[in-house]
């Protein structure tokens, strides 16, 4: 009979577990905006928080220009929300499949292949790419890296332009996971320039005011836009993209630019890509 | 679900270049793993502790600590120390090799342990010297149980091996993130990933068991 208690223990314990739940404590701040309309759904994001100063981890808390982003156009659209940081490859099959999470927002750039399994909202922002290289190497433009080792992160429009310049399949393209190792690797000599966005080399430069490394921005880089990422037929389209617009066109987003990247954004040209798109 | 085969077909040159590289990287891991391994394990068995300890503490090290922390040691560490700036493929074998010899080192050290000592008294009453016991008697008995135990870990490497990507070394894997990220698909370059690999182990498993059968 004791036996039989000790079971009966275990198993009330493990309920008062499970019934506990997990404390999602990577929702950022600020979900649950009721704006004007009463919308009972609380939708679900799901980010890659590993994109600093786009979308980054604060301990425990996602910071960064997109959760805030975010935040301003649901209070637009005056609808709830949560966003969770749930790592890429999750956040591409969870938008995948539409049925857990509704959307991704983590910079995601729009591309013809991509639009193929996903939708996406309007333009939300225009990444710009930089080269980093040392001071005096004279590696300003994409030409003149044409036959030297880059690094970048994989599968960024910075990946995509170097491939399309330097060759996918050349050895001298190195793609890494974060953009962190592509620093790591360049700091150590297996590099001579790293490409990546504006912001994120702003940011690496920013804390390692030490090192004699400099950005510059060739004009003859195509631009690309991030757009939130949507599961093909979403419904949340139709409600997201006039709120972006409008949050796009306001001084709060130029703020919020200003607070996280630096310098002012160029609104007129994702004005121009939204009505293209 | 619906499964891309055309993005599959669009990457298998690359693929498969990867798949050479993967090949290369673990053959040569085990090769250079269980040379050093075989150094360690004799030091290991010794009783001199200016042997003993050195080898217990390698073997503690590269067991105890994530590959994945190996890797990135070596690449962005060791290798730049000797040669000036990073250098994949050999740090790629490096890591590999240094990991899978902690390994292996603890195998032949089993092996060898394993033959009974009555082998081994039996070989010296015959008048053989260690090394000639050791040559004639003990390790060709011993062989023949270590290659299991060999299987698993070359079958192991070549797993393990997926993680070189994270260094930015063109094998399998890392052609597989690739194509993830341009499509942002991800059944299809890991599912193939994954039947890969399997082809991959489970002809070495076939070829071991051919193997242990002759040896």
């Amino acid at each position: 009979m004791k036996k039989w208690g000790l079971l009966l223990l275990a198993v009330l314990l493990v309920a008062a577990l499970a019934a506990c739940g997990k404390r999602d404590d990577t929702t950022a701040p600020g979900n649950s905006q009721g704006g004007g309309a009463a919308q009972d759904k609380v939708y679900k994001f799901a980010t890659d928080a590993a994109y600093a100063p786009m979308e980054f981890m604060d301990k425990d808390q996602i910071v960064g220009f997109s959760p805030e982003f975010l935040a301003l156009v649901m209070q637009e659209a005056g609808l709830k929300y949560e966003l969770v940081n749930t790592g890429w490859d999750p956040m591409l099959e969870f938008v995948k499949q539409g049925t857990e999470y509704d959307a991704g927002i983590s910079s995601i750039s729009i591309t013809e292949e991509r639009k193929q399994t996903y939708d996406y909202t309007v333009p939300y922002f225009e990444s710009v790419n930089m080269i980093m290289s040392k001071k005096g190497s004279g590696l300003t433009t994409a030409e003149a890296l044409k036959d030297k080792k880059v690094a970048v992160q994989n599968g960024t429009t910075a990946d995509i332009i170097m491939s399309e310049i330097m060759g996918k399949d050349n050895p001298n393209l190195r793609r890494f996971e974060t953009n962190t190792l592509a620093f790591m690797e360049m700091q150590n000599g297996g590099v001579d320039a790293v490409v990546a966005d504006n912001a994120v080399i702003g940011e690496y430069l920013k804390q390692n005011p030490d090192k004699d490394y400099e950005g510059h921005i060739d004009p003859n880089f195509p631009s690309e836009f991030y757009g939130i990422l949507l599961p093909k037929g979403s419904e949340l389209k139709a409600k997201l993209d006039p709120a972006i617009k409008k949050v796009v066109a306001s001084e709060a987003f130029k703020e919020l630019y200003r607070k996280w990247i630096g310098g002012e954004p160029n609104v007129e040209r994702i004005l121009k890509a939204q009505e293209e798109g | 679900m619906d499964f891309r085969f055309d993005i599959v077909a669009e990457y298998m040159p690359l693929i498969l270049r990867g798949t050479l590289l993967t090949i290369g990287f673990s053959i040569l891991g085990i090769l250079l793993g269980s040379l050093l391994g075989l150094i360690i394990s004799v030091g290991k068995m010794s009783r001199r502790k200016i042997f003993n300890l050195p080898a217990s503490m390698y073997i503690n090290f590269f067991r105890g600590t994530p590959l994945l922390v190996q890797i990135f040691i070596v690449h962005f560490g060791v290798v730049p120390a000797f040669y000036g700036k990073t250098q994949v493929f050999i740090a790629a074998v490096l890591a590999l090799s240094l990991n899978s010899a902690a390994y292996t080192a603890e195998i032949f050290r089993a092996g060898i342990q394993s033959i009974d000592r009555g082998q081994r008294e039996a070989a010296y009453s015959l008048g053989m010297t260690h090394r000639q016991a050791m040559r004639f008697v003990i390790l060709p008995q011993a062989i023949k149980r270590m290659i299991p135990a060999f299987g698993n870990e070359f079958i192991v490497l070549i797993k393990d091996s997926s993680l070189l990507s994270v260094i930015a070394a063109p094998e399998l894997m890392y052609w597989g993130k690739v194509m993830q990220t341009q499509y942002l698909r991800i059944w299809e370059p890991y599912l193939t990933a994954a039947i890969i690999y399997f082809i991959l182990t489970y002809s070495l498993n076939k070829l071991l068991n051919y193997l242990e059968r002759r040896v």
